[in-house]
């Protein structure tokens, strides 16, 4: 069993309209988890991640990071470990060049100028961008500001890294770049959590589903889990990835038989045909 | 946009074309329907995008900061057309030759401030009497205007110097982003606050600009600017719908950074770049060489 490394606990979060955001949600995070977040449009999530991440204090309820309840003290501990990718780029940066926006969290983070100046090397290394480094953003382009933005947060060095909606408004070259960091942070262990409304990308890139409506968590679990049960995906406004659709298309017309080992990727379904 | 010849990357990231939708945005600015005023109202920007690819961006900012100003005082302390006219041809090389900034970019920069000069010396060049007075003069139906060699001479040293002044200045915001200038005032122990401010208003006026023009290019394709009541109508909304956005992207723009250990000391990191003592001896026998001439000539 991985080691759990954040706990949250019936966690409760109302806006100032009252309108509550957050209605009773207890997840576990354990170690090197790929999880994607699912829900409909204001289902609560994005509200999460700002309570995870302690820029929200929730009304009720409870954060647990590595057997530490977090209070207002250790309050920046918790921020220091767990890192946003906003969704958007703009409303991240905020530097004018980039150089001084990879540098702020670690500048934030009080560490001696020599390390920021290394951990930035590293990330902007890390995504390709090294020559990036003396630019203003305001001249990059959307794909290359969203670069910057998770470079941003590669150099706070973080265990967790949350992603609000990486793939919205990226072209598919961007996009499948994009996959190809979050696969290679995968293989370094770092944990993550994606929001995304991509089911394609959530079956064939996750690990663990999370599924919000309405403030609450319906369902957690595996991808096919999630993604075989109707009710949970009608609930959600979600709809069942084109390979599972495809599956179960060439199983009803008896071109193939049901053995259910329902495939991941292209590659996958190529072998089984 | 005109092609700058020494700069390939930027070339090659301005090809990018659709890709590119900041860069385009602010080409869309200068030219679309609403700035048809030249070039003027990209100005700003233009300035500032070549103030990031000036060959000499690397060299230490606050060096590139204080030579102008010095140069500035001396200029207008000196008072003398030779040095101005010195000034003028320095500051032109370290923006044109060292700076790498294409002669047509650079006089069409150059050419807003020289309108507004001349404009304003035609006002001290001349004078207006009801007698056939001075050296010359010229009938206009209620009186004279006139003008005499002493006071067109006069005007033509004041055109350089103000030329050079203002050279200087171009020279430092031709060559320095702005965000390195707020470094340099940090240095210079301006009020934490005032630099803070700075370099966030900086940073917003990018967004608000995109946001404005994406705005206005929506509200031109529905027909926003029709005819004269409701341009004021549209101008009015997008106004109102600006601060509404500009409020709410505070409140994420301030999440984001508590995201980031943000504790309400705004520090960036920056660059440290050694100054160049051959650059420092240079311009300080600049400077020697122009008060040279100052005793020489006057």
């Amino acid at each position: 069993m991985r080691k759990t490394i954040l706990e949250v606990k019936d966690l409760h979060y109302a806006y100032g309209n009252g309108k509550p955001a957050l209605n009773g949600v207890s997840v576990n995070i354990h170690e090197g988890e790929r999880i994607a977040v699912m829900g409909a449009n204001g289902s609560g999530k994005s509200t999460f991640f700002l309570n995870l991440n302690g820029v929200f204090t929730p009304d009720r309820g409870e954060i647990v990071y590595r057997d530490t309840p977090v209070n207002k003290k250790n309050l920046n501990e918790l921020r220091k470990n767990i890192g946003i990718v906003f969704q958007d780029a703009d409303n991240q940066i905020i530097a004018s060049t980039v150089l001084a926006e990879v540098g702020f969290g670690p500048m934030n983070l009080k560490l001696p100028k020599a390390e920021v100046l290394e951990r930035v090397d590293e990330a902007l290394e890390y995504m390709n961008i090294l020559d990036f480094k003396d630019r203003a953003p305001h001249y990059l382009s959307g794909g290359e500001k969203k670069r910057v933005s998770i470079a941003d947060i590669i150099a706070m060095r973080s265990e967790i890294i949350i992603f609000d909606e990486p793939m919205a408004a990226l072209d598919p070259i961007n996009a499948s770049m994009l996959e190809e960091v979050l696969s290679k942070l995968g293989s370094e262990g770092k944990t993550m959590l994606i929001s995304t409304h991509d089911v394609d990308f959530a079956y064939r890139w996750a690990e663990r589903v999370l599924v919000f409506c309405q403030g609450k968590i319906i369902a957690d679990g595996t991808p096919l889990e999630i993604f075989l049960n109707n009710e949970i995906l009608r609930q959600a406004n979600l709809k069942q990835p084109t390979l599972l659709e495809f599956y179960d298309l060439l199983v009803e017309k008896r071109i193939l038989e049901d053995e259910e080992i329902y495939p991941k990727s292209m590659r996958e379904f190529n072998e089984i045909l | 946009m005109h092609e700058p010849s020494g700069l390939p990357m930027i070339l090659s990231f301005l090809r990018k074309g659709s890709e590119t939708e900041n860069v385009n945005n602010h080409d869309n600015g200068t030219n679309s329907i609403h700035h048809k005023i030249g070039h003027k109202h990209g100005e700003g920007f233009s300035i500032d995008f070549y103030a990031y690819n000036s060959r000499i961006r690397n060299w230490n900012s606050g060096f590139k900061v204080l030579f102008p100003i010095l140069v500035l005082i001396l200029c207008t302390v000196l008072d003398n057309p030779y040095v101005s006219t010195v000034i003028i041809a320095a500051m032109a090389y370290l923006t044109v030759i060292k700076g790498g900034l294409p002669v047509h970019e650079y006089l069409s920069i150059m050419s807003i401030p020289i309108t507004f000069i001349v404009i304003s010396v035609f006002a001290i060049a001349v004078d207006f009497s009801k007698q056939p007075v001075g050296q010359y003069n010229l009938y206009l139906g209620l009186g004279y205007m006139l003008t005499s060699q002493a006071m067109i001479k006069r005007a033509g040293f004041l055109i350089l110097k103000v030329f050079a002044a203002v050279s200087a200045l171009q020279m430092m915001a031709l060559s320095t982003p702005s965000s390195e200038i707020i470094s340099v005032l940090e240095k210079a122990h301006v009020p934490k606050i005032i630099v803070e401010l700075m370099n966030i208003i900086y940073r917003y006026i990018f967004i608000l600009t995109d946001l404005s023009i994406n705005m206005k290019n929506s509200a031109e394709s529905r027909q926003g600017y029709c005819d004269f009541k409701t341009s004021c109508y549209t101008f009015g909304n997008i106004a109102g719908n600006i601060l509404v956005i500009s409020l709410k992207k505070a409140n994420a723009y301030y999440d984001a950074m508590e995201a980031r250990c943000y504790d309400g000391d705004l520090v960036f990191l920056q660059e440290d770049k050694r100054v160049d003592r051959m650059q420092v001896a240079l311009a300080a026998a600049f400077i020697a060489a122009l008060f040279l001439i100052w005793g020489f000539t006057s």
